[in-house]
């Protein structure tokens, strides 16, 4: 019942999605994109993304693209 | 192959310089007119002003062209350099070329960056930059051997024609048992036949024993280069270490390397996974901010974008090490092995694809409706092998098959071709029609700008509509982002000095995902500082991606984390520690700006250069028809209703879309004033003369220039 978050634990729950994910741990950065395993995930899909229990998950700050 | 003929016409020996402190300080000239070859040393003001890179290749093409050179004369230059950064193997992304001519696209001063292994070659063989000018009468191949300490302008015959045999041929011609030694500049068919051609730098892949390319893409480069029957350019060099550039202080060199290349091995798995995926990460992020030009730059997402995503590609990518210059730990310049094209000269054979990356993907794939991965990655190897622009194929084809759904054009002028959105058969065939300089590929082949004028002249298509929806400005083919709903990325695109690319400034994230700058002001400040550190990074002989595509895990808290300035500090350091100059982060603007304000008026020498020449199409600003209106509806009625106070109650689309053209049209002239005022320009869009003078690029021809142009004229 654990995930990873940058390389630290976190407690995972059931139904927990990215959303629920940046509300938990209180982050107020404005992240566009974030990572679960190897998919991206962008902001209009984190309320209905579903993250997996022992999933890694990595917050990432910018999208420079171009 | 058999049967080919390479003989040294002109043979030119000299001694090669020891490079210092980052400088070979002298440049190469050919002129393939004369078999003439001078060496022309590099005086200590062009380096001030200049740096190297592209300022040294902007330096040696104004002094080559006269306002009135066109792009096929035998004045204009092919200009190639590195940058004193250049060749540095322990820094990630340090192997870049910068090649600037006149372009057949703008008719004006073109750039084009490029990864592979000739910049550095060319410098560790005795030259920061090489200029070759004139025309020959037929064929040649040039090869500048820096280990045996020669130059020489090679007859040819019987060689190939395609960019993708040519180079594995001449690698192994030239290489003496060492193919890693060679790298190989060359063009294909396409490039003669069209104004969109590009070039292919080679490295040579020691694990997969074979040539690998990148493209020096943009503004037709590659015509000239085949206009000029230059067959190919090759360069010899040998053993690379962190040494060979000769740094001023390598302790520093490889301390700050280290670091940001042990950050980048350690941060790239958990972000974007560049070295696994490449830029492919950006198809299905793009899609899902309604980015990703669609049918023309019509829409901004397609239900089948995943199935040209990474998740795709990261299957379909030869897994193995991929930088495009020694020691990259970026590493992003994946291709697909043993493919097997379903057309043209190569079907049924097994190829090695360099690529696709983003712009290829949306630009021959989302753009003209194709989601298909097979299919991309067949225009990609073919438009590498015919030497074409992806990014003006994907563009132009898209505009003309636009002009076909909407019946400006019909299968009478495509020669019997339906050129509907997604027939990728009849995408393919059009790229083997440019290569070939026959039927309709031939007119598409002429890029955007000319096919409206093409089409309204022979097939009496609306010039109106076809100016709305031309997706080109200053005469180059936009890359593949939409900039609708991001006023910053359309001043990024529409305000960049060579036409609509994206590596001055690509802003949309911050401005419209983001909303950092609501103002003018702060649109114009994002305006000023990201072209001119990305201007840097050419400069240099450096890749972007290092600097901001993969970001330190505290940059979130820094009080600007789209600067990244914990990376632009490093870059400071690695600067001085090669050059021995003291560089702050501010210093790096500086140096860029006068760079930067003299290709402006390059541009102005050339006849462009004034606001009118920064007008976009109104595609790149709003919406043009109905049914683009109607799938963001609700985003521009909000606009209309919250932003400019209009009672949209039973509206027409028809009427809502003239209301919002007009707020909108007037914000991008808005933005180029304020734009223009950051820079130190006239409202035209001049740079002043307190400008070039601060920034020590006061020349006489610059004042006379600026001069003949009054400042209070809006043009």
């Amino acid at each position: 019942m654990m995930i990873r978050v940058n390389g630290k634990h976190w407690t995972w729950y059931e139904g927990m999605t990215v959303e629920d994910l940046l509300k938990d741990l209180e982050d107020s950065h404005h992240y566009t994109v974030i990572r679960v395993n190897d998919k991206h995930v962008s902001r209009p899909y984190f309320k209905k993304t579903l993250i997996p229990d022992n999933s890694e998950v990595f917050l990432i700050s910018l999208i420079a693209g171009g | 192959m058999t049967g080919y003929m390479i003989e040294a016409m002109k043979t030119f020996d000299y001694k090669r310089p020891v490079v210092d402190k980052g400088y070979a300080n002298q440049t190469l000239l050919i002129d393939i007119s004369s078999s003439d070859i001078s060496i022309h040393p590099v005086a200590e003001k062009i380096k001030e002003v200049f740096i190297g890179g592209k300022g040294f290749d902007l330096w040696l093409l104004w002094n080559a062209v006269k306002g009135t050179t066109k792009w096929s004369d035998p004045d204009n230059s092919i200009c190639i350099a590195s940058g004193p950064m250049g060749g540095t193997p322990v820094y990630p992304g340090s192997g870049k070329s910068i090649v600037t001519t006149i372009s057949p696209l703008t008719e004006t001063v073109i750039d084009s960056n490029v990864g592979g292994y000739f910049g550095p070659y060319l410098k560790f063989s005795g030259f920061d930059a090489l200029e070759v000018k004139g025309k020959a009468t037929k064929d040649v191949v040039i090869f500048i051997d820096g280990v045996d300490e020669k130059v020489q302008i090679c007859e040819t015959s019987g060689l190939p024609d395609d960019s993708y045999a040519l180079s594995s041929i001449l690698t192994k011609h030239f290489a003496q048992g060492k193919p890693r030694q060679i790298s190989v500049v060359s063009t294909g068919p396409g490039a003669k036949n069209t104004r969109m051609g590009c070039l292919n730098f080679t490295w040579y892949d020691l694990k997969r024993k074979r040539v690998r390319y990148k493209q020096a893409g943009r503004g037709g480069i590659g015509s000239v280069f085949a206009d000029k029957c230059i067959k190919a350019i090759v360069a010899r060099w040998d053993t690379v270490s962190a040494s060979t550039n000769n740094p001023a202080d390598g302790i520093a060199l490889k301390e700050v390397g280290r670091r940001h290349s042990k950050e980048i091995v350690e941060l790239d798995p958990k972000q974007n996974d560049m070295a696994k995926i490449g830029t492919t990460h950006l198809v299905t992020i793009m899609n899902d901010f309604d980015l990703l030009p669609t049918h023309n730059f019509q829409y901004g997402q397609h239900p089948e974008a995943e199935n040209v995503g990474q998740e795709v590609f990261r299957r379909i990518f030869d897994p193995g090490y991929d930088g495009c210059w020694m020691g990259c730990t970026v590493a992003c310049s994946h291709g697909v092995k043993d493919f097997v094209p379903l057309t043209g000269p190569y079907r049924g054979s097994k190829v090695f694809v360099d690529g696709p990356e983003y712009e290829t993907i949306a630009g021959c794939g989302s753009n003209i409706g194709i989601f298909d991965p097979h299919t991309i990655i067949e225009m990609n190897f073919y438009c590498d092998a015919y030497g074409l622009d992806t990014i003006s194929v994907g563009t132009s084809l898209a505009f003309a098959m636009e002009c076909f759904e909407i019946g400006l054009i019909n299968e009478t002028h495509t020669g019997g071709t339906n050129l509907s959105f997604g027939n990728r058969a009849a995408a393919l065939d059009v790229v083997h029609q440019m290569a070939r300089g026959e039927g309709f590929g031939q007119i598409v082949g002429q890029g955007v700008r000319r096919m409206k004028s093409i089409f309204a002249r022979n097939y009496d298509a609306d010039p109106d509509i076809m100016q709305d929806i031309g997706m080109e400005a200053k005469g180059l083919e936009f890359s593949e982002y939409m900039t609708k709903e991001s006023l910053a990325q359309q001043g990024g695109y529409g305000l960049a000095l060579k036409g609509p690319q994206h590596d001055e400034a690509w802003l949309i994230f911050l401005d419209m995902v983001h909303n950092f700058m609501p103002t003018f002001e702060q649109k114009a400040e994002a305006l000023h500082w990201f072209p001119m550190f990305r201007t840097w990074f050419g400069l240099c002989g450096l890749c972007k991606l290092p600097w901001n595509d993969i970001v330190p895990e505290d940059n979130k808290n820094t009080s600007e984390p789209a600067k990244v300035m914990k990376h632009v500090e490093w870059y400071a350091e690695y600067y001085t520690a090669v050059t021995g100059r003291q560089l702050s982060p501010d210093g790096i603007i500086r140096m860029s700006e006068a760079v930067y304000n003299f290709q402006r008026i390059f541009n102005l020498k050339m006849g462009f250069g004034r606001r009118e020449h920064d007008d976009i199409p109104y595609r790149a600003v709003g919406p043009v028809k109905p049914v683009e209106y109607e799938s963001r509806s609700e985003r521009y009625d909000q606009e209309l209703v919250e932003k400019h106070g209009v009672d949209i109650t039973e509206m027409s689309t028809e009427k809502k879309i003239e209301i919002l053209r007009k707020f909108r049209e007037e914000q991008y002239e808005q933005l180029k004033d304020a734009v223009y005022e950051r820079r130190g320009w006239t409202p035209n869009g001049i740079p002043t003369i307190e400008t070039v003078m601060r920034l020590g690029i006061d020349f006489p021809e610059v004042l006379e220039l600026i001069r003949a142009h009054p400042n209070d004229d809006k043009g």
